[in-house]
């Protein structure tokens, strides 16, 4: 007995040994790349398998591979960070007609596999998808009337004038006839081989990793450094952080720490990607009362909840659905503070009391003492959010407001958005790049359903005759003047009416290393987004220089 | 009892060795309709619990709010607002249920029949089949083998730990087998992770495979693939041992203060043989019950493990298809551990009335 005893005491010794060594690590992450990794090629973590890849390279499949992006090009690329256009497959394209574009398509492109790009690709890839609408994902043939083409350009005819949808169109990924041509089903074809114009060919494709080659018949194939990149199927962060990485698109906790402490000369840039707002169901009362809804936005420090949100990466978001500052130049001067709203309870207290809302004791009652009680609807799992919520529940119940939180899964967060079955939602607004997309699809009525049935944009039910108007013009509109000052007037009816309360700016998370490659999108050259998917990264990728050149 | 079981032991003897001839024939051939009573009984039982999983199976996907294509959409919006174009694209590519209930369900009776699940709404246009064939090879090997081991290793460990109950032999993987079970799955797994494979750098952090391997049948390749396997293989037993040794060393300990164990101490056999052929046959029992429910979930995969170390399993799978809605996908996996989960436990009642003749009355 007594011998059970003592081995029972050495083992929990033993045990508390080794708590006390767990406890000891503290554990700094530094970043070893792989030597076996040359200097000319770049670790990209773009692509995550679930959790293998499969060879999918369809650029109109939601399950392509991410580096389809990087091998299809557009006519124009639109970095969504500067609200940019940059002309790429197209030269130019010409408006001056609201309801026909015509596309000057760019001479001595080839494709991959050496065989002529011509303005009849464009064509093709256009038509393709009118012949296969499950293919046509950004909808353009929702504009387009017909297409045709010449030896150098492309004309399309709208099916109404639509100065907007250009840009829309003209960021199609394009295709090469003569494969495509023969594909029976475009829309279940994985394109194992793929054959595009752009920077990168497949190299070695491997259901764990899979690396990419430069196209060295690449039209600007001088601009292109990296001759090699790899994208393995699992990124996570500890891996991102410690096997060096060139390049990553993801939010790290305490990332000063995590990711510029690791070493390997890590730098990282989160401009902003869209406004992360609250959408109040106008559809319901009390929220479709502006006056409550100026009390809710004053009684709010924007700068709290995006440091809760993104601890502190994040600026607050100005009340005109513009990012700042990158898109500054689209910015209505005269709106006060750049938009935006200073907490301000006294002035809260007084719009909540026009809304019928006083103080009595510490809850804010309404005509008949009853409390107002706010239901915040947000996504399970998408804790950013989550945080920015509970910041807010804490601000509004310092005023006597009860919040609740529903955390429904997404795909449950998502139809209570879509059919108006929410208070207040949390959601994203803008961010597309085009100021037009930004705000058709906040304001216009023509997405109104009755609460209850799917609308596929304006989540909130806002119904303005003023702002349908101020868009239709916007889609005749073809010089840039017209089009900044009917920018300026929707920012207004955001500013004035509040259809949502904006909250902090969502960012785009870069992560890179100026190890081998300089010139990455930065604060100090903010040229484009820095995400790794969709066409943004052409601009990136055609940007960088080596750093060795040997 | 001890005292008066010495005496009508002879009684007993004899008047078996009398009714050998005709007697025991008939109680042979009542034994075999019993027993076939029984197998019967056992398998009308199996076809109705088969038929309510099935049943449940179909219903539990569509209980939950929100299709496939929110789903989709609500990753997609995350990173700015999606088009009605996008949409109706998305739906048509992923194929909405059409139907009533009624034919959608007497559809999924002739999928399950025929196990063609068809496409997958997160990974189309893959075929479930395709998927899930890829997937099963590994979760097979990993956790069916580590499963085997676990019971193998657990069970002796536990009856040494009764045969020298009170030693160290007892107290150290009792008390460190119940400690490691204690953790839970993902804790065990992140901190293996991360020292064997961030900190010290001994094995690698994720896949089956390495990076640019293909899989085939060479030594290389399973080489590289039990390289692999390694952390996640040792996570499942840490977790897992603890059980399999203090489930034997429980019923080893009852079954030790027995009379039949004592009387063949008694008559002098070496205490190896009375530890393993008299105490430890009977007191398996229990423990093989657990080890075919064991079996019969290894089908389903660690999802936590295989999601810490980026297995490429069915537990993975299963996570993603839950996280995305993917219904048929769902519908194929959950169907597929139902039903392993079901023979084996309809296995272990057939064996078990072989063992233990008192379950078949």
């Amino acid at each position: 007995m007594t011998q059970t005893k003592r081995h029972r005491v050495l083992a929990g010794v033993a045990l508390l040994g080794t708590a006390a060594m767990l406890a000891a690590c503290s554990i700094q992450i530094k970043s070893a790349p792989d030597p076996s990794i040359p200097a000319d090629t770049m670790l990209v973590a773009a692509d995550n398998g679930s959790p293998l890849f499969e060879r999918n390279f369809n650029p109109y499949m939601a399950n392509k591979r991410t580096a389809t992006f990087y091998m299809y090009e557009p006519l124009v690329i639109l970095d969504n960070v500067t609200g940019e256009e940059h002309p790429w497959l197209a030269t130019g394209y010409d408006v001056s007609d609201p309801s026909t574009v015509v596309f000057t398509i760019r001479q001595g492109v080839t494709w991959s596999d050496g065989e002529k790009f011509t303005p009849e690709d464009v064509a093709y890839t256009l038509q393709m998808l009118k012949d296969f609408p499950a293919n046509d994902t950004q909808g353009v043939w929702g504009f387009i009337d017909s297409v045709d083409s010449d030896a150098t350009t492309v004309t399309i005819h709208l099916k109404e004038p639509n100065v907007p949808a250009a840009q829309l169109i003209a960021t199609t990924l394009i295709v090469p006839e003569h494969i495509w041509k023969d594909v029976k089903d475009p829309t279940t074809f994985r394109n194992p081989d793929p054959v595009g114009t752009g920077p990168y060919v497949l190299g070695n494709f491997a259901a764990q990793q899979y690396t990419l080659d430069k196209n060295e018949d690449y039209w600007q194939a001088d601009k292109v450094a990296a001759e090699h990149i790899i994208l393995p199927a699992t990124n996570t962060q500890l891996d991102v952080a410690t096997k060096g990485y060139d390049w990553a698109y993801s939010f790290i906790s305490d990332v000063d720490e995590a990711w510029v402490g690791a070493g390997n000369e890590n730098s990282y840039w989160f401009p902003p990607g869209g406004t992360i707002a609250l959408f109040p169901n106008l559809t319901k009362a009390p929220f479709n009362d502006l006056n409550l809804r100026q009390g809710l936005s004053l009684s709010l420090d924007r700068k709290a909840v995006g440091d809760a949100a993104a601890e502190g990466y994040m600026q607050p978001a100005g009340q005109t659905n513009i990012l700042l500052p990158y898109q500054q130049d689209l910015l209505d001067p005269s709106i006060p503070d750049s938009g935006l709203i200073t907490k301000d309870d006294a002035t809260a207290l007084q719009y909540f009391e026009a809304a019928g809302y006083t103080q009595q004791g510490d809850q804010l009652v309404d005509a008949s003492g009853k409390q107002l009680t706010i239901t915040i609807t947000t996504a399970n799992g998408y804790n950013d959010w989550l945080k920015g919520v509970q910041e807010v529940q804490k601000e509004w119940g310092a005023l006597g407001i009860e919040v609740k939180v529903d955390t429904p899964q997404p795909a449950a967060y998502q139809l209570a958005l879509r059919n108006g079955d929410y208070d207040l939602a949390m959601g994203g607004t803008g961010g597309t790049g085009s100021l037009f997309r930004d705000f058709n699809s906040l304001l216009s009525s023509s997405y109104l359903k009755p609460a209850g049935e799917e609308a596929t944009n304006n989540f909130e039910r806002y119904d303005n005759p003023e702002a349908d108007a101020i868009l239709d013009q916007f889609k005749e509109a073809t010089d840039a003047q017209t089009q900044l000052e009917l920018g300026y007037e929707l920012q207004n009816i955001v500013y004035n009416d509040l259809p949502v309360i904006s909250l902090y700016y969502g960012g785009s998370w870069g992560l890179v290393s100026n190890a081998k490659f300089t010139g990455w999108p930065s604060e100090d050259d903010p040229y484009a987004s820095p995400k790794t998917y969709e066409s943004t990264p052409l601009l990136v990728l055609t940007h960088l220089k080596a750093v060795k050149n040997d | 009892m001890t005292s008066t079981t010495a005496a009508p032991r002879g009684v007993e003897g004899k008047s078996r060795s009398v009714a050998e001839d005709v007697p025991l024939r008939t109680q042979g051939s009542g034994r075999a309709a019993r027993n076939a009573l029984y197998i019967l009984r056992k398998l009308g039982l199996f076809v109705l619990t088969l038929w309510a999983a099935v049943t449940v199976n179909f219903i539990l996907p569509r209980l939950m709010p929100g299709t496939p294509a929110d789903a989709a959409l609500a990753k997609l919006a995350q990173n700015g607002p999606v088009s009605d174009a996008t949409k109706a694209a998305i739906e048509a590519q992923l194929g909405v249920p059409t139907g009533n209930i009624f034919e959608q369900y007497v559809t999924y009776l002739h999928q399950v029949i025929t196990l063609d699940f068809g496409v997958s709404y997160t990974f189309y246009p893959q075929t479930v089949s395709e998927l899930v064939s890829t997937a099963l090879p590994y979760t097979l090997v990993l956790v069916g083998v580590v499963t085997i081991i676990a019971f193998i290793l657990g069970t002796l460990l536990g009856v040494l730990a009764a045969w020298k109950r009170g030693t160290w032999l007892d107290t150290l993987p009792t008390l460190s087998g119940s400690f490691a079970s204690a953790f839970p799955y993902f804790w065990t797994a992140l901190l293996l992770l991360f020292f064997a494979g961030y900190v010290w750098r001994l094995f690698p952090t994720s896949g089956a495979y390495g990076p640019t391997a293909t899989p085939n049948l060479s030594f290389g390749f399973l080489g590289d693939a039990l390289y692999h396997a390694f952390l996640p293989a040792l996570t499942i037993l840490i977790t897992s041992l603890g059980g399999w040794i203090l489930g034997m060393r429980n019923t080893m300990i009852s079954t030790i203060g027995d009379d039949y164990v004592t009387f063949a101490e008694a008559n002098g056999l070496k205490p190896r043989v009375v530890a393993l052929r008299y105490a430890a046959r009977n007191a398996i029992l229990p423990n093989l019950t657990s080890f075919g429910l064991a079996l019969g979930g290894v089908v389903g995969g660690s999802i936590l493990v295989e999601r810490v170390f980026g297995y490429p399993g069915v537990g993975y799978l299963l996570f993603n298809a839950v996280t995305n809605q993917d219904y048929p996908l769902m519908q194929a996996l959950f169907l597929m551990i139902t039903l392993s989960v079901l023979v084996a436990n309809f296995l272990v009642d057939i064996l078990y009335g072989v063992l233990d003749p008192r379950t078949r009355r």
